[in-house]
């Protein structure tokens, strides 16, 4: 007795392969508006998971070269996805039927390949030379070498009538200020910082009187800012 | 008025019935008045916190910085709750009346009750609009959790209780008519009238939870009870906190298996099936609300592993047969049809020009893939901690209640002006785009809130996003370019909702009425009960089988990566 299944499993699995191809181009080939926006759509969303996703990865794997390619894959198919099946598949398929000089026509039948092949000559060049608007910063802000991090200790004593702070191991701060309420009550431009206010100058927060003491830089921008409560 | 009250006009026989040219049911007018009474109030508040979205958004995104902190929260406050309970709420209630007494053809019982219920109702939502709009230091604007021991004022929880009362009150007419069409009989109600059913009862429990909550925090409040423990307080909280989402999930769902039915052509491919996924929802879904206390010190280890992976499967499991199923059924319904062959030609077949098919798949597949994907990958105990509090989980809400229940809803509110209404669009273009922008801008302005805070840990709830967070050590400027994309995105998404609205009420005021016995073109072809010939077993349904290798291949992805960013936060002996 012959297995059957056992001969005929290879031209199965060809018959199976074959068949996605047709799908696969079928899904490629629908050029109904609606499936113009769903498939952009879906390769918006496939390009911003691979871009993210890559950028994430390289964050802890900053020798995986290969993933850079995968984030310019998706960094770039976020503008080729939608220019492809907006606008170079409709014109694809147009000029199949349309096209009467013999240029053209090898155009239209050679089309769909030549904008994948550019696509991922795109993505090559990308991926190589991995220019820096593709790429996320995972680091600013944290740990030492973050350039615009502040780090202070702030002491406070809370008497009966005010409030008075000071300020420790400020390193990049120019001046620091006691606000409440939106208004400043103090500021001091010296180490160690020492900044005070009345208890009635404070206005009501969630919890009770509340100020801040903000930490800023010698344009007045604000480094750091800390809420109190008394 | 002559035209609000010409909006409630339709012909009815000397019963008070009327045939429906679309569905075929028998809808009573007291049925109908009362879900375009709970509909339009829907409306009215999904266009009040539709501005808020832009206030707040436009904070979020601070490259406009456009509230102060003090003033952020009170705006977040009045987005959440016209959009997270108001909208919904009142969508909800109409929806139990559609699944309950006008899919039953019955006259709606208890009627004057469902009047007061709507009244009280719109009395608890301005209510809790004024506490928030009126709070004043020391008190707090009370977002949704309004946890104690935040001051907030008692005002809020008062009204919120009368809210849920009114709720309460208007419900009882959908379970009196399901006592009725049970009461002696062994038949089993239609599975649009059972999954109301089911989210009825999820509603109850939810409310139940809600009220005990607020009282308790209500008490307190005017001083009658000295104390509260917010351990308890918090548990009590998350019944309503996270199940009144449970609500819009199978409020969701439900109108997903009708309106794919009525206007896709879609058949149920197994009704048992179907219903006992329902059924899981029932034990499961409320499970959900564990991951908000999985920080919480007062709650056991034991407590934590049974809420965040056994009983938690119960639910994705239903999710699972409902994103299997309601596909399914709509391949089946056009393959029998024999519209559509190859592999997806039954989709691309399918009515995308019509609003209301387009607004419903496209809340079922955005649903599941960003909403229901991440609501799984962030009901895990070890994965949640690196998305909880963080905009990640804003992210995965609005994943599940924008994208999924607020586009659902809106194709039910395009459905009924057409088909309760008996409104034309004022402009069949502008009705047909709404799905496609609002869906599409929606769900970017979700992702980038995802990576900003799975990526870069960006807080939740605070009005600065990238720099000066109160209290922080660090900046966040490292994702600016996340926000920059979210903030245009979220203009263009809020810019569609307005449009909507726009669509919507203009249709109402000044849309042609349409004939007796016209479907208005939703109906999909041939009908709603085409005769397809091949008995439902012998419909091939590759192409739903491909799309959820396509669904789960993504899950698994998004699982593992989640997994690794886990497994990165600390290394041993490092």
């Amino acid at each position: 007795m012959t297995d059957t299944s056992r001969i005929h499993l290879p031209m199965q699995l060809g018959g199976i392969v074959r068949q996605a191809w047709r799908d696969l181009l079928s899904v490629y080939y629908a050029n109904t508006p609606v499936w113009r926006w769903l498939k952009s759509g879906a390769l918006v969303f496939l390009g911003f998971f691979l871009w993210m996703g890559g950028n994430v990865l390289l964050a802890y794997w900053p020798d995986a070269t290969a993933l850079q390619y995968a984030m310019a894959y998706g960094f770039v198919l976020l503008a080729w996805g939608p220019l492809t099946h907006l606008l170079v598949v409709p014109t694809v398929i147009r000029l199949r039927r349309t096209a009467q000089r013999p240029l053209v026509r090898r155009f239209a039948r050679h089309g769909s390949k030549i904008n994948f092949g550019t696509f991922l000559v795109i993505v090559a060049v990308v991926g190589t030379l991995a220019p820096g608007v593709m790429l996320l910063d995972f680091s600013s802000g944290f740990g030492a070498d973050a350039g615009g991090d502040v780090t202070a200790e702030l002491t406070c004593e809370t008497g009966a009538e005010a409030v008075s702070c000071e300020v420790e191991t400020s390193t990049g701060v120019d001046h620091v200020v006691l606000t409440s309420g939106g208004e400043v009550l103090d500021r001091s431009d010296e180490p160690p910082y020492a900044v005070s206010a009345s208890r009635d100058a404070l206005s009501d927060g969630p919890s009770g009187a509340q100020f801040e003491i903000e930490l800023r830089d010698a344009n007045g921008d604000t480094l750091r800012r800390f809420v109190r409560t008394v | 008025m002559s035209a609000i009250a010409s909006l409630f006009r339709n012909d009815y026989d000397s019963d008070g019935f009327r045939t429906c040219s679309v569905t075929g049911l028998d809808v009573h007018r007291s049925v109908e008045n009362h879900v375009k009474l709970f509909g339009l109030t829907a409306v009215i508040a999904l266009a009040f916190g539709g501005i808020f979205a832009f206030t707040v958004a436009m904070t979020r995104w601070e490259f406009i910085g456009f509230l102060d902190p003090g003033s952020y929260y009170t705006h977040l406050s009045l987005h959440a709750w016209n959009l997270l309970i108001f909208w919904m709420v009142f969508m909800e209630i109409a929806i139990l009346y559609v699944g309950g007494p006008m899919v039953l053809g019955r006259t709606l019982p208890l009627r004057r009750l469902a009047t007061a219920g709507w009244v009280i109702m719109a009395l608890g939502a301005v209510g809790v609009n004024a506490s928030i709009l009126l709070t004043e230091a020391p008190n707090e604007a009370p977002l949704l959790t309004a946890y104690v021991p935040l001051p907030v004022s008692p005002w809020f929880y008062g009204t919120a209780i009368v809210f849920l009362l009114g709720t309460t009150i208007a419900a009882l007419p959908f379970f009196a008519t399901i006592w009725l069409e049970t009461r002696g009989t062994r038949r089993t109600l239609p599975l649009v009238a059972f999954g109301a059913f089911i989210t009825g009862i999820i509603a109850v429990e939810a409310i139940l939870g809600g009220i005990a909550a607020f009282a308790y925090a209500f008490a307190w409040r005017i001083d009658l009870i000295a104390s509260v423990d917010p351990g308890i307080y918090r548990q009590l909280y998350w019944i309503i906190g996270h199940g009144s989402q449970q609500i819009n999930l199978l409020a969701m769902i439900t109108v997903w298996y009708f309106l794919t039915h009525v206007v896709g052509g879609a058949v149920v491919v197994s009704e048992k099936i179907s219903r006992t996924a329902f059924v899981f929802y029932l034990f499961f879904i409320n499970l959900g609300a564990a991951h908000h206390l999985l920080v919480d010190p007062g709650v056991s280890a034991g407590w934590r592993i049974w809420n965040t992976s056994y009983a938690f499967y119960g639910a994705a499991f239903a999710s699972m047969i409902h994103a299997f199923a309601i596909p399914a059924g709509i391949e089946a319904g056009r393959r029998r049809r024999g519209q559509g062959g190859g592999l997806f030609g039954w989709l691309t077949s399918a009515p995308w020009g019509n609003p209301v098919f387009a607004a419903t798949v496209f809340s079922i597949i955005l649903f599941g893939f960003l909403g229901g994907i991440t609501g799984v990958v962030m009901g895990q105990m070890q994965v949640n901690m690196t998305w909880h509090n963080t905009f990640a989980a804003v992210g995965h809400f609005h994943a599940t209640v924008v994208l999924g229940t607020t586009l659902a809803f809106m194709g039910l509110v395009f459905f009924v002006i057409k088909t309760m209404f008996r409104r034309d669009f004022v402009s069949e273009t502008l009705a047909a785009a709404v799905p496609y922008a609002y869906a599409g801008a929606m769900s970017i302005v979700t992702l980038m809130m995802m990576y900003a805070g799975i990526l870069y840990g960006v807080p939740r709830r605070t009005a600065e996003v990238v720099r000066n967070i109160p209290g922080s050590e660090f900046s966040f400027a490292a994702a600016i370019p996340i926000f920059m994309i979210f903030g245009l995105f979220a203009v263009v998404a809020i810019a569609s909702g307005a449009l909507f609205i726009l669509v919507s009420v203009g249709s109402l005021l000044f849309g042609d009425r349409l004939p007796g016995g016209d479907d208005g073109g939703l109906l999909p072809e041939g009908g709603l009960h085409a005769d397809g010939g091949q008995p439902i077993h012998a419909v091939e349904l590759r192409g739903t089988f491909t799309l959820c290798l396509v669904f789960l291949a993504v899950f698994i992805a998004i699982y593992v990566l989640n997994w690794y960013l886990v497994t990165q936060l600390w290394a041993i002996g490092a």
